[in-house]
């Protein structure tokens, strides 16, 4: 664990100086290749100035509507198709074709109900990320072992209790997958959305700094949705997979 | 004719006498037993013996456990057997003429045929059979996990229509729940009955000490629990739930020799402590005569009970025990001679 923190330190450092290094040499223009001092300064005038909190905080309410949305969505649909063959052999192939489409290629239809509106973003949020999780429930709930619907069965199981004490906990390790992939689906999907018209978010930040030819803010952006990005997949979904790992006695097989 | 009524020997009306030193078949519990079942439900029997000291010192408990009344009478240096057959009475389980059918690929697979048994209320039975016999598929049918084909069950008098806390499983390996913790396990369907919380950590600690679990594994996961513990957590999550029938199939095959007797030892103090009725599957024989009262031989193509054995050895009986090598064997040889395999049954006991 120590090494693995001092091997990392002197890789960013490095990196960090041999970059500075490049744009000190002034190769290029630093309207295209930035320092990272540059960078820096950059970020700590995006949240002094508050327009990259209003960024974080105009995205993360998008992303956790759409996402929640997701959600539901996909719980229900996932547990549908999951345990009632017709709806699998119907419904089911809808989910399949819709995850192979990329989300961004919704938004036109969305722009086209809702217009240029929080509702055409948050949709197509929801439709990056459902499938992604429908499929994680859907596989999970397949895959459970029947001898743990039979044995809650004969202790007098059944009908909603079913679903909330068994199936669910049971799919559980691929539900929690499906939910991981549903969000980085979402993140993704969000960005890409905010790109494409004037919306605040981070996305739009993006847009800005390429109008502005302000290639520092640009890659201050990149850094803060990277940095989202991660910090929620190790600190909830990492954390919640590693928890049920434990309990089910994964971790060491 | 009531029990009371008797007073001396000469004024019994029976149905029927048997003098069991007429009888020529090799127990005299066998013929007793078949009276009653020729003669039917409200049969009046008297057995009659002055030299068959086992058979009087085995008669009443026999009769204990079939739930008939019996009465012991003095007379002139004979010993007679008063057995009249409890009528109101409802049996703990009846499997009428329950056949089970399935279809496979090439055709249709009768697993079971024409199969009745009648099960009292705390009686032992051990169905013993090699793989395909039907004996699984006739507990799934009891547990009401799968439905017959065509015939009844009857648990408790009420016609089985599905699965119910009445009748819990304790199955081979792999049914505890993973996510659960050993005492969530066994709390699992006491919540489903909205058992109070304090009360049913109460209960699940209470069973969890009858099958002599440690207390240390309380809040274990399960795959921190051996083979062995694993079994005993079973075992506690299906009585807790205090069922009428306890249905066990094979808990004891996965598991090494060891273990497997230090738990039939376990499961026979716990039945003599609580006299649950239980039904428990096994393909192996010395484990079928170690804890059964009596012991249904099943044969297969199609399935149905081949025979039927009494088992009369004191209790806890144990792998060593030369009454219980003995009924292995005879019922080994027994299906053998069928042209079965008898599997580990023997080897076991001889080893």
């Amino acid at each position: 664990m120590k090494r693995k923190i001092i091997l990392l330190t002197a890789f960013y450092l490095l990196l960090f100086a041999i970059w500075e290094g490049v744009a000190a040499l002034k190769l290029w223009p630093s309207y295209l290749f930035p320092s990272p001092l540059g960078v820096l300064s950059s970020l700590v005038a995006g949240f002094q100035d508050n327009s990259f909190t209003i960024g974080i905080l105009v995205s993360m309410k998008r992303v956790l509507i759409g996402y929640g949305l997701s959600v539901a969505g996909g719980l229900l649909i996932g547990l549908a198709i999951g345990r009632v063959k017709v709806l699998d052999e119907t419904v089911g192939t809808i989910v399949l074709g819709f995850q192979a489409l990329p989300s961004i290629c919704w938004l036109p239809i969305a722009l086209l109900w809702f217009g240029l509106s929080e509702s055409a973003i948050v949709l197509v949020v929801v439709l990056g990320s459902l499938f992604a999780v429908t499929i994680g429930v859907d596989s999970g709930v397949k895959n459970v072992p029947p001898i743990y619907l039979r044995a809650a069965r004969t202790m007098g199981a059944g009908g909603f209790d079913l679903y909330t004490k068994v199936i669910i906990p049971a799919a559980m390790p691929s539900i929690i997958s499906g939910l991981k992939q549903g969000w980085s689906f979402a993140w993704r999907a969000l960005m890409a959305g905010e790109l494409l018209y004037v919306s605040i978010g981070l996305g739009h930040l993006l847009t800005m700094g390429r109008e502005l030819n302000d290639i520092s803010q640009i890659i201050a952006v990149m850094i803060i949705i990277i940095v989202i990005g991660i910090t929620v997949d190790r600190f909830v979904f990492t954390k919640l997979e590693n928890r049920v790992r434990e309990r089910w006695g994964l971790l060491n097989a | 004719m009531h029990l009371e009524e008797v007073r001396k020997f000469d004024s019994l009306k029976p149905e029927r006498v048997i003098d069991l030193r007429e009888a020529i078949c090799p127990h005299p519990l066998n013929v007793i037993r078949d009276t009653i079942r020729e003669l039917g439900d409200d049969a009046v029997l008297l057995a009659i013996s002055d030299h068959e000291p086992t058979a009087l010192e085995n008669a009443p408990r026999f009769c204990e456990r079939r739930g008939y009344p019996y009465r012991v009478i003095e007379q002139e240096g004979l010993w007679n057997i008063f057995i009249q057959k409890i009528e109101k009475k409802e049996a703990r389980l009846r499997v009428e003429s329950v056949s089970k059918v399935f279809s496979a690929r090439d055709g249709k697979v009768s697993a079971l045929s024409d199969i009745n048994l009648t099960i009292r209320d705390g009686e032992f039975v051990s169905i013993v059979g090699s793989s395909g016999c039907g004996k699984s598929t006739l507990l799934n049918l009891i547990a009401g996990l799968d439905k017959p084909t065509s015939g009844r069950i009857l648990a408790d008098g009420k016609r089985v229509e599905g699965p119910g806390a009445d009748r819990v499983v304790v199955f081979q390996e792999g049914a505890l729940f993973p996510w659960l913790t050993v005492v969530e396990n066994v709390e699992f369907g006491l919540k489903l009955r909205r058992v109070a919380h304090k009360i049913r950590r109460e209960l699940a600690y209470d069973y969890l000490k009858l099958v002599g679990l440690d207390d240390k594994f309380h809040n274990s996961y399960i795959h921190q629990l051996s083979g062995g513990m694993k079994q005993r957590v079973a075992l506690a999550r299906a009585l807790v739930m205090e069922p009428s029938i306890l249905l066990m199939d094979e808990p004891f095959a996965a598991l090494d020799i060891q273990t497997r007797e230090s738990l039939q030892e376990e499961l026979q103090r716990i039945w003599v402590e609580s006299h649950k009725t239980i039904i428990f599957v096994t393909h192996n024989v010395e484990e079928a005569v170690i804890l059964g009262d009596r012991v249904l031989v099943f044969t297969k193509n199609p399935g149905r009970i081949k025979s039927e054995h009494d088992i009369e050895i004191a209790r806890p009986r144990k792998p060593g025990n030369p009454e219980v090598f003995l009924n292995t064997k005879w019922i080994t040889d027994e299906i053998r001679e069928d042209g079965e395999d008898a599997e580990a049954g023997i080897r076991e006991a001889a080893g």
